[in-house]
This record gives structure tokens, sequence and C-alpha cells, in this order.
């Protein structure tokens, strides 16, 4: 389990494996603002199904640019984004919902609904997509015991630590079994101890099959963990190095 | 089942987004509760101006008063010419003695007695002509107007004319008025979403996130705004059944004339009213997300 490549696909999430096809493709894509300012130039990448990948950089180096493309909350002002074949700028307004399903979100500031526990943010994300009863009630208890919340099913966000908290954002992440799962700056609001938690969990979700990709910032455990870097400076990618540490420059 | 579990979503978080921002949605509210007993009263009064026409039209005839000391021979001709004129139906005489008799009869109607005050009244002979068709008024008039032994003619087109003179007016100044306030009810509950949708902008950006369809995120917010416009109409329902009943006799004092306004208008003006509310409501919400739930690309 050094590589991201190399990890065990207990099952492929999200979708059947097409040949080797890549899970995301980026192609030549280019994304310049109104304002004439280009947040990703010509940038070229590969994810397969099962990967771990650091995506890494300073502020303002296009990792959330990179982010919002794969989530299609943008199109690229040139090139091609594919996710499992699926060019997504020809994804309709009215088929993007069906693409957020296969894909997992988490975010540094958690986003959980305040006012509702633990257990209803994660069985919202399932109402609003009009699951039935039955599978919220099956599914829900699952995912709370996978990231370790099952005894703060009941409590409400601001109820718990930070890393309960992100483990709650996980949980609801997961509920549609998406074949990613994008992490924008997942350790960002915790303590050392609390974020090496968060990646484990990472780790071990990754290991079920899911693909992943972390933005992040966290020098030291890029570094210890030796995965698949991506590393971004000025809207080009720089550098895309496996079993790699993190670095500057 | 798939529809059933999103109607019941949609009820429910319609209902929540109503209550949690109740002084706006009361406010709404009240706007479509005035709007629609303007509505009510416009029809109302439509009402009976309309079956007013519609009794007018029905009698439409020609009354021509006739000179007097004219022979029973000669109004005896009379009648028997204008029988024969186009258009007319049936020609009554109506003697001085059968008008005296019509007025008390008129003054006995109302509990009341005639009272000349000792002096020996007499009335007009006349012929009260009906037609088989109000159009043939004009040419009836023109006929007898050259007759001698007629003094003086009135039809009831006049009145006719009047009173959708009146109609008219109170049709265009009232649909004015609804005009006014219903974009003034549009723009409340345009502004009741719009804050509701910024009110709940976290949520929101998590369905998207998590693969909520459009109608998912849209429709709790249009069936808000026809709650809005429900609540107003069903409101404004019970107030008129309310007044209903203690309109009637104004109705028929004001238009002096059997009105159409029995329990069949009622339902009428319920069925419109409870449509046009939810109609406004849908309309000013649909505006709003339209408005301010553009989804991203």
């Amino acid at each position: 389990m050094t590589d991201g490549r190399s990890v065990t696909r207990a099952r492929p999430a999200g979708g059947s494996l097409i040949g080797d096809e890549p899970l995301i493709r980026l192609v030549d894509v280019t994304v310049t603002y109104p304002n004439g300012k280009e947040a990703l130039i010509n940038v070229d990448l590969e994810i397969r199904r099962g990967d771990f990948i650091f995506l890494v950089g300073p502020s303002g180096a296009g990792k959330s640019t990179l982010i919002r493309l794969l989530i299609r909350e943008q199109v690229a002002t040139s090139g091609r984004v594919y996710l499992a074949g699926r060019d997504l700028a020809r994804v309709s307004r009215s088929q993007v919902h069906r693409l957020r399903r296969r894909i997992g979100v988490v975010f540094q500031d958690f986003r959980l609904l305040p006012n509702k526990t633990v257990r209803e943010n994660v069985a919202f994300a399932l109402e609003v997509t009009g699951a039935p009863l039955d599978e919220i009630r099956r599914r829900v208890p699952r995912l709370l015991a996978l990231v370790g919340l099952e005894d703060q099913a009941q409590q409400l966000p601001a109820q718990l630590s930070g890393g309960e908290q992100q483990r709650a954002a996980i949980a609801r992440a997961l509920v549609h079994d998406p074949a990613i799962l994008i992490a924008d700056e997942p350790t960002g609001n915790l303590d050392p101890v609390t974020g090496w938690e968060i990646v484990q969990l990472l780790l071990e979700i990754n290991a079920l099959g899911t693909t992943l990709v972390v933005a992040t910032h966290n020098q030291e455990i890029v570094t210890a963990l030796r995965r698949r870097v991506v590393a971004l400076e000025q809207g080009r990618m720089v550098r895309d190095e496996v079993g790699a540490a993190y670095r500057r420059g | 089942m798939g529809f059933l579990r999103f109607l019941g979503f949609t009820v429910v978080r319609a209902g929540q987004g109503f209550w949690r921002n109740k002084m706006m949605s009361l406010a709404a509210t009240a706007t479509v509760i005035l709007m629609l007993v303007l509505l009510s009263g416009l029809v109302i009064v439509l009402g009976g101006l309309n079956s007013g026409l519609a009794y007018i039209e029905s009698k439409v005839g020609v009354t021509a008063r006739l000179v007097d000391g004219l022979a029973p021979e000669a109004v005896d001709q009379l009648v028997a010419d204008v029988r024969a004129l186009p258009g007319v139906a049936s020609v009554e005489y109506v003697s001085p003695d059968e008008a005296m008799r019509r007025l008390e009869q008129a003054y006995a109607d109302r509990g009341q007695t005639l009272e000349t005050g000792g002096s020996d009244i007499s009335l007009y002979a006349s012929i009260e002509v009906a037609l088989t068709d109000p159009a043939a008024a004009t040419s009836v008039s023109a006929a007898l107007g050259e007759r001698p032994e007629i003094e003086r003619i009135t039809t009831i087109q006049e009145q006719y004319d009047k009173l959708l003179g009146v109609t008219n007016v109170v049709r265009l100044a009232g649909l004015s008025a609804m005009i006014l306030v219903g974009l003034t009810v549009v723009f409340m509950i345009v502004n009741t979403i719009r804050i509701a949708v910024f009110s709940r902008s976290r949520e929101i950006e998590i369905m998207r996130l998590v693969g909520a369809s459009d109608a998912f995120i849209r429709w709790p917010f249009i069936m808000e705004g026809m709650l809005c416009g429900l609540l107003g109409a069903v409101f404004t329902v019970l107030l008129v059944a309310l007044v209903w009943g203690p309109i009637q006799p104004l109705l028929i004092e004001i238009f002096q004339m059997p009105t159409a306004v029995g329990a069949q208008f009622f339902t009428f003006v319920a069925v419109l009213i409870l449509s046009v509310g939810l109609v406004v409501g849908m309309l000013g919400s649909w505006i709003s997300v339209r408005a301010h739930l553009a989804a991203g690309v």
C-alpha cells in the first residue's frame, strides 16, 4: 500500500470498470476567468480507478478550479474533462445531478447543516435525491459505522469535535457509493493528530475501492504517505509523481 | 412511489420554509388576501351588473304615452297597427285606471300606501310593446313616433345603455386596480421566496453537491409560494362565505333587480379565488426561483 496505483480494489465503486479506461482524464485543459486570469493552463491528467492522489500547490495554483471542473461546477474554457469516458462539457444541465452522485466531496469547513443531527445530515443527502425510506434506514447506520460515528448519530454538529464533524461530512459524501471522493483540505481545520485520523479514514475508504483526490497543504502527511502527488503552480501542472514527497517550487 | 416521496418531501419542506420565514410568509399571505378580497368584490359587483343587464335585455320593449281623450276605437286601431309591426311580440293597452292600480300595487309591495294628499290624480294611458328581438326597439320607436295618438315614447334601451356604461366603467376600473394589486402580490411573493432561498443557501449548496435534481431543489420553494397563495385564498373564501348572506339584500337594493348572486355564483367565486390564489403564489415563487436559483453551468 505504498502506491495509490497498487491499492487492492476490493470492488469497483460507483459503476463498472470499462476496460482500462481512466476514471478521470483531463486533456489540454485551460480555464480562463472573465477577468482574463488563467486558473488552469494546458493541464493533462489521468486518474485511474482506485488511485489515491494528493493535489498540492500554493493558494491560487488552480487546485480549487480543478475540483470545480471535476464536480462540474464549472466547464473548461478549452480542452476536455472526461469522467469514466464521458465528456463533462456534454453533460446537460438536467443530467448534472446524476453525475454528482458518482462524486463525493468533502471540504475543510465540513459544511454540515447545524440544525440537523449527524444521522439527519447523512440521511438528508439521500432524502434530497429521492431515495426510498428503507434504503435510508439501511444505509445511514452502515455509513456512520464506517466512519466510526454510531455513538454520535443523534448529536448536532456543534456538539462534535472537528474530527468528528469531518467524519460526518465524509459519511455524507459516501451516501451514493461514489466512484471518486474529492477532499478539499480535509485536515485544514484540524489539529495534527485528528488530521492523521482523518487521513487514515480516507486510506481505508480508498482500500475499499473508492478513488481519492485530496487537495492539501499538509506537507507532513503528503511526505509521509508517499502517494501519487500532482502539483500545480500558477495554473500549470508542474509535477505528477508516484511515491513523492511534498516539495515546493 | 417515487413521485409520492418527492411530493411528500416538497410539501414538508415548503411547510418548514413557510414557518421558519413566518413574518415574510404572513405578510405575503396578507397581500394575497387583500388582492383576493378586491377580486371577490369586483366579481360580485360585476355579477350583479351583468345579471341586471340580462334582466333588462329580457325586458327590452317600448312604452308609448298616449294623448289624452283618445277614443276606444282609435286605441284599438293603434294597438292593431302596432301589433302588425315587425319585431313586435305583443301590445298591451294600459288605461289610466290600470296605471293607477299598478302604482298602488307597487306601493303595497313595499309595504306603503299611496298618499295623494286628498287630491284626485289621474295617470296617462299608455301602450306597452314587448319585442321579439331587442334590436327592433329602434324601428318600432320610429314607427310609433309618426303616429299622432302618441305623445311620448320611452324605451328600456336607454336604461340598458346606461347600465352597460356603468358596468364597463366598473369593469375597467376594477381590472386596473386588480392588475396593480396583483403585481404587488407577485412582488411580495418574489421577495418572500428570495429571502427563503438566501436563508437556505447552505442547504441548497449541499443538495447540489450530493446530486439532488433541480426539481428537488426548486419545487419546495415554488410550493411555499403556492402555500401563501392557498392560505390567502382559503381565508378569503371563508370571509366571503361569512358576508355572503348579509350582502344579498344590499345587492338587491343596489341593483334594484334579482341578481345572480345565488349558491351557484358563490361556488364560482370560491373556485375563482382558490385558482387565482394558487396561480399568483406559483407565479411569484417561480419568478423568484428562476432568478435566484440559476443552477451553475
